[in-house]
């Protein structure tokens, strides 16, 4: 047994429930119960948790939430919707604002149904949900292991969307150190800017074991030039090789297509280099901002 | 003996010990918590599985860096305590501890997060708070025994108030700044009513405050790092005793229960409550106290 299976840290969060839950989610950590006995303690920070409670039926507004805390809590982690509005919009399932549910949402692995749901329940979903923190956990230290050659790469759908969004930002973090300026368009860039993007670009998704971890989209200017953005590679993916594969990819998608061209930032070494190896060529730059400078890089089609 | 074998198996011993006791200590912590909301509270072991889970954990950050900043605060307050339990220089250690601390402050800086920009600011006033009682700390122990050598305090070795009744025991002759250290103590181990800057408790309107963004690998850093730091403080403490070793140990048994009270009978603090408290106690208590010393000599 792993220090994961003695010590799950849960948030919880109250997406439009009638509170009925939340006040049996809170009574569990009373005397009474006193789940602090498993080690479980409520830590109200996504990223020190490994187990998500939803109470609540989730609602429009809070859809976004939901899936904010979701994304911001470290891996191996695991979602448990509490009573019956979260399992199943309960008797609000057909309301007008109401999602329906928090699967509606992001992926459940916990169902524990009951109006209100009793502590009892609570406890009994916790040791549920820490078999299956233990089977993430061992399948994460695969991923840590993963190779070049266990990378999937697919096109991307818009599902994936707000995924590669994540990505993207994640990924863009270190260009905006090197130029210590925040305003880079791949970081500003919002949902409705990328839906956008998704509607007349192709995106590539590179994927480990069901998790999207880079990304990079294209599109074809109707002149034989192919221009490809945003490659964005997990950090702590980079640097084995996924960036090639998946530019590789994106190229074989434009068959009409003779020439590419990328760009990156003047002081991107690292990115130049990778493209450099991919067989592009500096051909233009242009400045963006007093700090930046844009690289054009092209490759022609062998 | 060789000297400089004798201080490698006291670095050894620390090394080891400190986190082993550090961790025994935060379990004894929470089970006793725990009692005195009268739960049951979880198992003495379960700091050390809560470091061994985020061990496993998917390391998140906001920028990467912030990661070097902790790497940094775990290696200097692992070396501050080095520096304590080896006998060193009472200031250096002082200085040392300080600089740990603003390493932790410039890490939660670095991850720009609202939450963590409040712990951090937080953080700062809290090290503003302690700071002079721990300085006239040093001070008072060099007036009580002529000199800042640790080894030395321990050893009850050179006294220039000899003459006094129980000179040999520090804490007779400072007991003022002892009452004041006491009072900071209950800042530095992040206990109500000063865990203004990183609350052990959920919804508190700073999230987890200084410690916000870390996660995974990191927060278990951290965890260690204030295991190494509680077994020191408990140390300081023990130095108020001097040779007296038994009466030493004794005091920090009832300083820690003592903690865990305050701890659990106490709401949270505005900043510039515990700051005026913290100062006027270090005014009233610990420079009062020096004042009398002073006059004695």
């Amino acid at each position: 047994m792993s220090g994961l299976t003695r010590s799950p840290w849960v948030i919880h969060y109250d997406a439009s429930s009638c509170n009925g839950c939340d006040i049996e989610v809170l009574a569990s950590l009373t005397p009474g119960f006193d789940v602090e006995r498993f080690g479980i303690i409520n830590t109200g920070n996504p990223k020190h948790a490994d187990i998500f409670l939803v109470t609540g039926s989730v609602n429009q507004p809070n859809r976004d939430v939901v899936r904010s805390i979701y994304e911001q809590m470290p891996e191996p982690r695991v979602v448990m919707a509490l009573g019956i509005c979260a399992t199943s919009g309960g008797i609000f399932r057909e309301c007008y604002n109401v999602a329906g549910g928090v699967d509606t949402v992001i992926p459940v692995d916990v169902y524990v149904p009951g109006c209100a749901v009793r502590p009892e329940a609570i406890i009994d979903g916790v040791v549920m949900a820490l078999g299956i923190l233990e089977k993430r956990r061992l399948r994460l230290r695969q991923d840590a292991q993963a190779t070049s050659g266990d990378l999937r790469i697919e096109r991307a759908t818009a599902e994936d969307i707000p995924e590669i969004l994540t990505i993207q930002k994640i990924a863009y973090r270190s260009e905006a150190e090197i130029y210590a300026d925040q305003s880079l368009p791949p970081l500003q860039q919002s949902l409705a800017e990328i839906t956008h993007d998704y509607e007349r670009m192709v995106f590539f998704k590179g994927v480990i074991n069901g998790k999207i971890v880079a990304s990079v989209r294209g599109y074809d200017n109707g002149q034989g030039t192919a221009h490809l953005l945003r490659l964005s590679v997990h950090p702590y993916f980079q640097g084995r090789g996924y960036g090639q594969r998946l530019v590789a990819a994106i190229e074989q998608s434009f068959p009409a297509c003779r020439r590419f061209e990328i760009f990156t930032g003047h002081r991107s070494e690292r990115n130049q280099h990778l493209y450099g190896k991919l067989g592009y060529a500096r051909f233009k730059s242009e400045p963006f901002n007093p700090q930046v400078e844009w690289v054009y890089m092209e490759k022609q089609r062998s | 003996m060789n000297s400089w074998g004798h201080v490698l198996i006291r670095v050894l011993i620390y090394l080891v010990a400190a986190p082993l006791l550090g961790g025994l200590l935060a379990g004894i912590d929470r089970r006793i918590s725990a009692r005195m909301q009268s739960r049951v509270g979880p198992p003495l072991l379960q700091p050390f599985y809560d470091v061994a889970k985020l061990w496993s954990k998917e390391p998140i950050v906001v920028r990467r860096s912030q990661n070097f900043y902790i790497i940094f605060f775990f290696l200097l307050t692992v070396f501050t305590g080095g520096l304590f339990f080896c006998g060193s220089d009472l200031l250096l250690v002082f200085f040392a501890l300080t600089l740990s601390g603003i390493f932790f402050i410039l890490g939660a800086y670095k991850a720009s997060s609202p939450y963590s920009f409040v712990g951090a600011s937080r953080e700062l006033i809290q090290v503003m708070a302690y700071e002079p009682i721990v300085l006239l700390t040093a001070v008072g122990l060099y007036m009580a025994t002529g000199t800042f050598q640790v080894d030395a305090i321990w050893g009850g070795a050179f006294h220039p108030l000899k003459a006094l009744p129980g000179a040999h025991i520090p804490v007779l002759l400072l007991p003022g700044v002892f009452v004041a250290l006491l009072y900071a103590m209950e800042i530095k181990f992040r206990k109500s009513p000063f865990d203004l800057a990183a609350s052990h408790h959920a919804h508190q309107e700073l999230v987890r405050g200084i410690t916000t963004e870390f996660s995974g690998p990191t927060l278990a850093m951290i965890e260690v790092a204030h295991w190494y730091e509680n077994v020191m403080l408990l140390g300081w403490i023990f130095l108020f005793f001097g040779s007296c070793w038994p009466a030493g140990l004794i005091a920090c048994a009832v300083t820690y229960f003592l903690l865990l009270v305050v701890d659990n009978v106490c709401a949270r603090v505005k900043w510039p409550v515990m700051l005026r408290s913290a100062w006027g106690m270090t005014l009233v208590f610990g420079f009062g106290n020096i004042v009398v010393l002073s006059l004695l000599k």
